[in-house]
This record gives C-alpha cells, sequence and structure tokens, in this order.
C-alpha cells in the first residue's frame, strides 16, 4: 500500500491523486471563477453601475464591502457549525472544515474591515466610530477568530487545542445575530440593511445586478478558498501524522 | 443528590477555599480600587465623574474579573483534585454552575468595591440609586463570572496563559459591556425606569446567554 495512504486520518480523503486531487482542482476553479467575477464587478462598478444620488461615487465601495461581509458572516457561520459537528462527533472532518473556514473568515473580516472605513471616511468624516455597534461587533468577531489560532497554537495536547478552539468559534458565531439586528435596534449611523429587510430589496435594477454578480463572485472565492483550505488541511495532517509500526513492527 | 444541590456543595467548597487564601479576592479588589484611584488622579480635573463613571465602573470590574479568571482553577489542577471532580458522578453542567456561582461572589464584591470608591473618588454627590445599580451590575457580574469560570479553563491549559484571556474574552464580553455602560450610565444621570429597561433586559438576556452557553460547552472543555 502507498505510504501516504497507509497513514491518512479515518475519515479523510487522498491527496494528490483520487477525491483530494479533485477537490483540490475543483477548489482552485471555484477560487478563479470568483476572482474572474469580482474583476467583472469592478468593470461594472467603474463604468456601468448608476453614481448613488445621496452619497455619490463613495457608494460604490459598498459592491465590495457588503458581498465581503456576507462571505465573511458565512465562513464564521461554517466555522461555527463545523466546529460543533467536531465537538459532537468526534470527525476529524468537522475540525479541518473548521479552520478552512476560519482562515477564510479572518481574510473576508479583514477585507470588510478595511473597506468599510475607506467608505467611513467620506460618508462620516471618520474612518471608524467606537459608538457603532456593528463596526465594534465586526472587529470583535475578527479577534475572536485570532483567538481561535492562538488557541489552537499554544495547547500542548493538540487534542485539547481543537476542542478549545471549537468552544471560541461556536462562541464567535453567536454574535452574528447581534450584529445582524444592531443597525435596526440601535441608534447608528451605518446604512440599515437594503437587501435582507421585510419589505424585499430596495434597490434599483442595476445597482442590484451588480450587488449579486459580486455576492456570486464573492461566494464563488470563499468555497474556493475553503476547498483549497480543506485540502492543504488535511494534506499536512496526512503528512505530519506519526507512522504507525504494521504487524511485523515495520514502519509504514 | 439533585444538581441543584451539587452546583450549592461545589460553590461552598469553592468559596470557603477562596475566603481561606484570600488572596485573589484581595487582589481583585485591590485592583479594582487602585484604577479608580488612578482614574480620578488622572481624569478627575479634566471631566465631570457622573459622565464617565459608567465606562469606568464597567471597565474596571471587567479588568479585574478577567485578571482573577485565570486563578479559578489553579489550585484545584496543582493538587489534581479538579481531575477527581471530574470523576465524580457529578454533570459536567452541575460543575461549571457550581464554579460559576463561586466566581460570582468576588465579581460582585469588586462591582460593589469600584462602584463605591468611584462615587468616592470622583466626588459624585448623587450616584442614583443603589438599586438600580445592583439591578444593573448583578446580570453583568454573572455573565462575567461565567465566561470567567469558561475562558479562565481554556488559557490554564494554554502556553499563552493568563495573557491569552483579553483575546478571548473581551469579543464575546463587549456587548456586557456595552449595555451595562449604557444601563449604569443612565442610572449615573437618574433617568427614570422606562430609558434603563431596555438595556437592563438586554444585559439580562445576554448574562443568561453566556451561563447557558456555558454550561452547554464546559463539558466539551473537560473531556479526555
Amino acid at each position: 500500500m502507498h505510504a501516504q495512504e497507509a497513514t491518512g486520518p479515518r475519515h479523510g480523503m487522498r491527496i494528490g491523486h483520487g477525491n483530494g486531487g479533485r477537490l483540490a482542482y475543483l477548489g482552485f476553479g471555484l477560487a478563479a471563477a470568483g476572482v474572474a467575477t469580482i474583476l467583472l464587478v469592478h468593470w461594472m462598478v467603474a463604468f456601468w453601475v448608476p453614481t448613488e444620488a445621496a452619497q455619490g461615487v463613495v457608494q460604490r465601495i459598498f459592491y465590495i464591502h457588503v458581498p465581503a461581509a456576507w462571505a465573511c458572516f458565512l465562513a464564521v457561520t461554517v466555522a461555527g457549525l463545523a466546529s460543533a459537528a467536531y465537538l459532537w462527533l468526534e470527525d476529524e472532518r468537522g475540525d479541518m472544515a473548521a479552520v478552512a473556514a476560519a482562515e477564510a473568515a479572518l481574510v473576508f473580516g479583514a477585507i470588510v474591515l478595511l473597506t468599510g472605513p475607506l467608505w467611513g471616511r467620506i460618508a462620516w468624516g471618520a474612518y471608524w466610530d467606537w459608538g457603532e455597534l456593528r463596526l465594534t461587533l465586526t472587529l470583535l468577531l475578527w479577534f475572536s477568530f485570532l483567538g481561535y489560532f492562538l488557541i489552537r497554537g499554544s495547547v500542548a495536547d493538540a487534542r485539547k487545542g481543537k476542542r478549545f478552539a471549537a468552544v471560541v468559534a461556536i462562541i464567535g458565531v453567536l454574535s452574528i445575530p447581534l450584529n445582524h439586528v444592531s443597525v435596526v435596534w440601535f441608534r447608528s449611523l451605518h446604512p440599515e440593511p437594503v437587501v435582507f429587510n421585510p419589505e424585499g430589496p430596495s434597490l434599483p435594477g442595476e445597482m442590484l445586478a451588480t450587488l449579486l454578480t459580486s455576492l456570486a463572485g464573492f461566494m464563488m472565492l470563499f468555497l474556493g478558498l475553503f476547498t483549497i483550505c480543506y485540502v492543504i488541511e488535511n494534506h499536512s495532517r496526512r503528512r505530519y501524522r506519526p507512522t504507525q509500526p504494521d504487524s511485523s513492527g515495520a514502519l509504514t | 443528590m439533585t444538581s441543584l444541590r451539587w452546583i450549592g456543595v461545589i460553590a461552598w467548597k469553592d468559596l470557603r477555599a477562596e475566603f481561606r487564601s484570600g488572596g485573589r479576592i484581595a487582589a481583585m479588589i485591590s485592583f479594582s480600587v487602585l484604577a479608580c484611584f488612578l482614574f480620578s488622579f488622572s481624569l478627575g480635573s479634566l471631566v465631570a465623574g457622573r459622565d464617565v463613571a459608567a465606562g469606568l465602573l464597567w471597565l474596571t470590574v471587567l479588568l479585574a474579573s478577567i485578571s482573577g479568571a485565570g486563578r479559578t482553577f489553579d489550585t484545584e489542577e496543582e493538587d489534581g483534585a479538579f481531575r477527581h471532580l471530574l470523576l465524580s458522578p457529578v454533570s459536567r453542567h452541575a460543575i461549571f454552575l457550581g464554579k460559576a456561582a463561586a466566581n460570582l461572589v468576588p465579581v460582585a464584591l469588586v462591582a460593589a468595591f469600584t462602584l463605591f470608591a468611584l462615587t468616592l473618588f470622583f466626588r459624585i454627590a448623587a450616584p442614583g440609586s443603589v438599586a438600580l445599580h445592583a439591578a444593573i451590575l448583578l446580570p453583568g457580574a454573572i455573565g462575567l463570572a461565567a465566561a470567567g469560570t469558561l475562558f479562565g479553563l481554556i488559557s490554564r491549559h494554554s502556553s499563552l496563559g493568563d495573557s491569552l484571556l483579553p483575546a478571548l474574552t473581551f469579543p464575546a464580553l463587549v456587548p456586557l459591556v456595552f449595555f451595562g455602560a449604557t444601563a449604569s450610565s443612565r442610572v449615573f444621570l437618574d433617568r427614570p425606569w422606562a430609558e434603563i429597561s431596555g438595556p437592563a433586559r438586554l444585559l439580562w438576556g445576554i448574562a443568561i446567554g453566556v451561563v447557558a452557553v456555558g454550561a452547554l460547552l464546559f463539558r466539551y472543555l473537560t473531556d479526555d
């Protein structure tokens, strides 16, 4: 038997060939399609979509900021659910999926936290307003996922580290509902939802089309990055897993 | 023995050990009183006490409770008593709730001393109703005690130790501090209950949520 196959995790997939190889190709394909779609969105934002009357040209950052925020929250939700599955079922795939989603959450969260202040500088006259609950909660969510990786790397017992990190991810996901309602329940300068509101989307057709195209691009990019990170995580665990002696005592 | 009884037994055991040693509670209270003194020393001439008291109150209670949380399991872990507690036929929920209840006492004491120290050092003549302050600080102390118990166990096993605690607890506790400071500032400014009840209800909701999540997840932190 091939050494890598013999030392692979119980529920893992093969890397470099078979399912793992197909997954890696799927991940790269999705990520490439996502990047291409986001480039198309940049063209639409620059040359096609009309300028919003109230905010002017700065509103165009919305087509990157909002889909990145949705991708971030999706990544956080996947990390929380996968962590719960890991704790409940003790299946390594849950932990690998949680790690992959948490890495994506950090990336998309960084995009949200960079583009938001750029918009705020023009719209509010300040990069940041600490009185804005949504801004603060998003920053703290990002930090809690930084804590997710800190705790994984700082516990000597790897299994305990995974469990502790899973608990941190589950607690992180619980802040998403509060984040969503924060601009509705509390006085806030942050714009209220224009797509997911009880009256339906309130955007003109071209703006909505640009937003949905961008959303599709970011979702493909998220799925692509998630798949690639999952495959890499699986591969690294197989690679660094201690070899086991076979029945004759020889190391495989 | 019922779970409620076990919670009481564990809380009473921890509290007796806490008061016998006395070190952690004294350190937490000293920290909070000294922090209030430093706040008044650095801010006293610049701002009106009633305007900033609520923020300073919650900040001090948060920092003091986090500084004490890292020591929650120290004594028991060092002599192996915690392992024996886990081997006993007590549910993990009861162990968590008992330890969180024991943690509540030092946090509540810190909150009371901090409120008193701030009123004294900032010379706040009319700090608002004590009963209303208690109604706001109690859910805050419950949430801080429960979160401190959960994250204290995590940091105990980390090579980063107590330096990891703020990175883990602050993101989870900021909503608690946000609504707590909002409600307390309205109490300090003698606003009517109608203006205080909204954040106070949210505070209770968050505190109950933190306790429930902690009781649910504690099992997964202690399974070997």
